[in-house]
């Protein structure tokens, strides 16, 4: 009986994680996404990164939902500042509403429109390596 | 010292081999060209050159030639966010906003000195550059040097010395990195 009820508990969780991903497979996510242009002046279109939407009230960590030209979701991407990566500072918890993870890159920013600190990109990505290059340029 | 409207250039790309044509010493013309530029990761950020010598009346140009970044040009000035002045007082100050890329903004100078100027989202990464106008006694950059508060580290490290820029009227960021001075 408990393994059932683990079971079944775990089928909704995967459930749940399915749905989470399909609201977001696709360009423009449901609210309270946000256009990161539309937010803050940067570039629609980041080379190497795609079409960036994020919640507001989760800046500056994200998750920041990036996408290809083809409105589809390539990556889910969270912006960690350096001065926050500290004994003292927690970033607990963040959505991770993307689905499946291919592989993850983790590297420096000099900083942005929005996260204007030295901050690490911690990239979930949702495409095998060889599909990055949809949002190389 | 006027300041001019930004402005939108046809072609980033066109206009950053147009530049590459023209050998740095020979910005001797009213127009002195600054590129705001960055790696394609957003990892390394600046100004090149990073420091110059113009002749009062010069206009300064900043031309963002980084596809992924938006950055400003903006005067240490109290009138700009309260940041300690970095320039002299009878100068007006400076600050373009945003310049998505390939945008472009200006800057004439005609009160003698040295002014410090800084990028808004990049200064804690050392985004900042450094302009001397004409002939500026020594003890007014001294006075300069010495108005830090609040200026992360990075930035301090970053400005080449007055004394660089008039020996050499053009600093570049890669020549003076290797110089390893502060």
């Amino acid at each position: 009986m408990k393994k059932l009820a683990l079971a079944l508990v775990a089928t909704m969780a995967s459930s749940v994680c399915a749905m989470a991903a399909a609201d977001v497979a696709k360009s423009p996510p449901a609210a309270p996404y946000q256009q990161v242009s539309k937010l803050v002046k940067l570039p629609d279109f980041l080379p190497g990164m795609g079409q960036l939407f994020v919640d507001p009230a989760t800046l500056p960590a994200g998750p920041f939902l990036a996408y290809d030209h083809d409105g589809k979701l390539v990556s889910t991407i969270y912006m960690l500042p350096i001065k926050d990566l500290n004994p003292d500072t927690r970033f607990d918890n963040l959505a991770a509403p993307g689905g499946n993870v291919d592989h993850v890159d983790v590297y420096y920013n000099a900083g942005h429109p929005g996260v204007d600190v030295p901050h690490a990109h911690v990239v979930l990505w949702h495409v095998p390596v060889a599909d990055q290059a949809r949002v190389a340029k | 010292m006027t300041r001019t409207r930004r402005e939108i250039l046809g072609t980033g790309g066109g206009l950053a081999a147009f530049l590459s044509l023209f050998p740095l010493a020979a910005w001797a013309s009213a127009v002195v060209d600054i590129r705001m530029q960055g790696s394609g990761d957003g990892s390394h950020v600046w100004f090149d050159p990073i420091g110059i010598l113009i002749k009062p009346g010069q206009t300064v140009r900043w031309i963002n030639l980084d596809s992924g970044n938006s950055h400003t040009t903006t005067a240490y000035n109290p009138a700009n966010f309260h940041r300690p002045r970095r320039m002299p007082e009878a100068a007006k100050p400076w600050d373009s906003d945003y310049l998505l890329p390939s945008e472009s903004f200006s800057v004439t100078f005609t009160e003698q000195g040295v002014y410090d100027y800084y990028c808004i989202p990049h200064e804690h990464a050392g985004m900042v550059g450094r302009i001397v106008v004409g002939e500026p006694q020594a003890h007014e950059w001294t006075e300069l040097a010495g108005a830090n508060g609040g200026l992360p580290e990075e930035a301090l490290r970053a400005f080449p010395a007055v004394e660089d820029i008039m020996a050499k009227e053009i600093v570049r960021r890669h020549d003076y990195q290797q110089q390893g001075e502060p």
